[in-house]
């Protein structure tokens, strides 16, 4: 697809109305995915208008809830149970975007609470990357560059005058901002300077005027006696700043394929126009006509595989376990592996966490905590009205984002509608079946 | 000679013949791959490491030099315990795992292992252990997950596991894949019930034709294939009785029994990494520290003796590390603090068994620090170049002579 037409905006057309597998795919994306309830009203609605939606603000409520869940899991004062909670915050959340977005630049900005070890400090973290998800990149990249958690992950707690640590100066504008090949280690010791006495005390950011390094620095080409907010803006006015942040959504919401530098150029103009504007850039790749071309182009991540199936089934599960399955399958959210982040695509895939994956499902699904709002599988079917010869049908439009082969259809079919055990256990099998399948990997 | 037909090649046979198991008659071409490179006898590295900082004047203690004495005044091994291994210098006395494998030519220690300009950081002396990057700029990956993605082979399968609950170490960090972590085999079980018509099924489904299927899918298609065979492999495995050899009851015994397992069973698996944590004695050492060095010696020293009972010991090398050694005088707590050089160790059957290197003097200090006599990098150059027959250069940046660590036949 050219980059003219891949921007267009996505029109629906006879041949290719909005649909239920549509809504699906964008909910998959946006956010962990939707329920069928959920679907069915955005299929009524069009796509313009469920974009508008999962912008949406949060709900005061819902928010002095998950606040609630904060303040205990901070009194508890164990990394441990900083899963469970954003976990079910995931499950739960109305504004499947946002914490979507989320998960994103806990990623990019990755900060495991392994080194860390500090539950009030990660969550702190996490609200900051909440709150920034969908607003402007500059505020984000100035409040992460004096949060306490990076800080101390990145070994910088302490960068004195005399002594300016580089690590974060480097990791800004690798990992962060431009890239590697875009600055020189020149640059990363000019910049260091400008976060010199950028200290954490008693858990807070506190700028020690004492050590910082006031003095002229030339960072890229632009010479000042530039502070540490300052520098963070010259380096996002580097033209690679913007496209590399616009190849990096793109990764993470549309495709694992490689991308043509033609494909991410306009939304990288998009992001520099915009000051950066995240919710913008968002939009327009969730409405575009490349978004709706990538239908199962992505390896699913644990994360999403995992509460995307309780979203589906509209269920609420055993979170400490989920943690621990999840751990198992290589993407424990606050635990990245590394300051890379999860690096995603085919890495998700080898022999063990293939299996972690499928027996992620089936464990769910035999877990006494689990509990479907309808009740059991044969009344969820029963709420939307789908009888057992379209049950296959009915999971396979709502959890598959690749088409079923015929014979695996059939098999499955067959599997429902037999008499070996109660008719829930069949369903829950034949949900097995389908989390087995190749094509369940893929979204 | 029947011998010759090792019962790794004997399953495999047995299980790409028809006769074998009923759905591996229906796979695919494309699956057959895998099956294939399972029989390969690929040379194997178990890696142990010694986490915290192995006090490594007490572990191959220089009983000849009195400077010893006079510094570990309190902490020293006397000659009389020290578990001879030449006239200079004998085993600490929990080490006679160590001091049996050295009998049976299955041990090499090699002596004055470290790196210039130390760092007594454990954090970033690890780091440099794992990375092999002496530059003052970190890099995200190891130099065994720099070894492996040089290797060709099936992206799915798992050149490297990590066993444990810890990080995983950076050491296997790798620009593109990531390593499994695992705690237990269990995890390489399909745990989906008792269910033998739905595991069919799940296989049935698996194997079937997709039509068009592109690269991703197919990628993810020959992954569940392997993963369903490593699940099998690994629960032929643990349906066989234990390994004859007997293991001690304790956490590094467990980890290297299932180590053990796992190349028993054949798995495609080139690196096995654990740890044992612990070493950092700043007080009150001795007890501890005989207590690590006899969980060390004993468990290496069962795994040894269960790779030869399982006719594997020929293609596999253990190799045991700390990130650095300790100070050479003792300290007020009746401990020892962070030091530099230490020795390493090397177990296996291809080994030239016995002392390497020479111990660095306790008359010359830096800081009162050992000065290192060989670099580390050349103990990774060594494994690559003669274990792995791989060039080390391009992993390692850079070119380190190797050590004659091998028997002519390694």
């Amino acid at each position: 697809m050219d980059a003219e037409k891949a921007w267009q905006q996505w029109e629906p057309t006879n041949k290719r109305p909005w649909s239920i597998r549509l809504a699906a795919h964008l909910y998959r994306r946006a956010g962990f995915g939707g329920s069928y309830e959920e679907l069915l009203g955005s299929r009524k609605v069009g796509m313009l208008s469920t974009v508008d939606q999962l912008f949406e603000a949060e709900a005061a409520p819902f928010q002095s809830q998950m606040d609630n869940l904060k303040k205990q899991v901070r009194s508890g004062g164990s990394v441990e149970q900083l899963p469970n909670y954003w976990l079910y915050r995931m499950v739960k959340s109305d504004k499947q975007l946002l914490e979507k977005s989320t998960l994103f630049w806990h990623g990019h900005f990755a900060t495991s609470a392994t080194k860390v070890d500090h539950a009030g400090l990660m969550l702190e973290q996490n609200d900051l990357l909440r709150d920034h998800a969908l607003g402007k990149f500059l505020p984000l990249v100035q409040g992460i560059s004096r949060d306490p958690a990076m800080l101390t992950y990145l070994d910088s707690r302490v960068s004195r005058k005399t002594r300016p640590n580089e690590n974060y100066a480097r990791e800004l504008m690798e990992l962060f901002c431009l890239g590697p090949g875009n600055y020189s280690e020149q640059d990363i010791k000019e910049l260091a300077r400008a976060f010199t006495g950028w200290e954490i005390r008693h858990d807070r950011f506190r700028f020690n005027r004492h050590q910082h390094d006031s003095g002229q620095k030339n960072i890229l080409g632009a010479v000042g006696a530039f502070n540490g907010d300052q520098a963070v803006e010259i380096v996002l006015q580097q033209p690679a700043a913007s496209l590399f942040i616009a190849r990096k959504l793109l990764h993470f919401f549309v495709t694992d394929l490689p991308l043509e530098r033609e494909i991410v150029e306009p939304l990288a103009t998009t992001l520099r126009r915009s000051d950066f504007d995240l919710s913008l850039a968002i939009r327009k790749i969730l409405t575009s006509r490349l978004f709706y071309e990538s239908i199962g182009q992505k390896v699913r991540s644990p994360v999403e595989l995992a509460i995307g199936f309780l979203r589906s089934l509209e269920a609420t599960g055993n979170f400490v376990k989920l943690a621990r399955l999840l751990r198992e399958s290589g993407q424990l959210p606050f635990f990245p592996p590394n300051v890379k982040g999860w690096p995603g695509g085919r890495s998700w895939i080898n022999s063990a966490t293939l299996l972690g994956r499928i027996n992620l499902i089936s464990e769910l699904l035999t877990d006494e905590k689990t509990r479907l709002k309808s009740g059991d599988l044969a009344s969820w079917l029963g709420k939307y009205e789908i009888p057992g010869s379209d049950a296959v049908e009915f999971f396979e439009s709502l959890l598959l984002a690749r088409p079923l082969p015929a014979e695996a259809r059939d098999r499955i079919g067959a599997l429902i509608g037999g008499n070996g055990g109660s008719r829930n256990d069949r369903l829950k099998k034949s949900l097995v079946a389908i989390a087995s399948l190749p094509e369940f990997q893929l979204g | 000679m029947f011998h010759s037909l090792s019962r790794r090649q004997f399953v495999n046979v047995s299980a790409g013949t028809a006769a074998g198991i009923g759905f591996f008659q229906s796979v695919p071409t494309l699956f057959a791959r895998t099956a294939m490179a399972a029989g390969s006898p690929e040379r194997i590295l178990v890696v142990v490491q010694l986490s915290g900082g192995n006090d490594g004047l007490n572990t191959v203690v220089p009983f000849a030099d009195e400077n010893y004495y006079r510094n570990r005044f309190t902490l020293a091994i006397e000659k009389e315990a020290a578990r001879r291994i030449d006239d200079q210098a004998g085993f600490h006395p929990s080490l006679d795992g160590f001091a049996q494998l050295l009998e049976s030519g299955r041990l090499s220690v090699v002596q004055g292992v470290g790196y210039p300009n130390p760092n007594r950081s454990h954090f970033e002396s690890m780091d440099l252990w794992h990375t092999a990057h002496q530059a003052e700029s970190r890099i995200p990956n190891g130099w065994l997950g720099r070894f492996l993605s040089g290797k060709k082979g099936d992206p799915s399968e798992v050149p490297a596991i990590h066993f444990g609950a810890e990080k995983q170490p950076l050491a296997l960090a790798a620009e593109s894949v990531t390593y499994p972590s695992i705690r237990s085999l269990e995890q390489f079980r399909l745990n989906v019930g008792q269910d033998a018509e739905l595991k069919k099924l799940i296989r049935e489904n698996l194997h079937q034709e997709r039509k068009p299927a592109d690269e991703l899918l197919s990628f993810i298609q020959s992954s569940a294939d392997s993963a369903i065979r490593t699940g099998e492999r690994v629960e032929q495995v643990l349906k066989k009785k234990a390994a004859r050899a007997v293991y001690p009851g304790t956490p590094l015994a467990n980890k290297l029994k299932t180590v053990s397992r796992m190349i028993q069973a054949d798995m495609p698996t080139r690196v096995y990494y654990v740890t044992l944590d612990g070493f950092d004695t700043h007080a009150n050492q001795a007890d501890a520290h005989a207590g690590l060095l006899s969980q060390l010696g004993d468990a290496v020293r069962a795994f040894i003796e269960d790779l030869v009972s399982q006719g594997n010991d020929q293609r596999v090398l253990l190799f045991a590390f700390s990130e650095f050694g300790r100070r050479v005088r003792q300290n007020a707590s009746q401990g020892t603090d962070h030091g530099t050089a230490g020795p390493v160790f090397l177990a296996g059957g291809q080994l030239r068994p016995g002392l390497f290197g020479k111990q660095p003097r306790l008359d010359q200090l830096d800081q009162g620090d050992l000065k290192f006599l060989i670099d580390y990098r050349q103990v990774y150059a060594t494994i690559l170049e003669k274990w792995f027959d791989v060039s080390s250069s391009e992993i390692l940046g850079g070119r380190f002579q190797t050590l004659g660590l091998f028997s002519s036949s390694g």
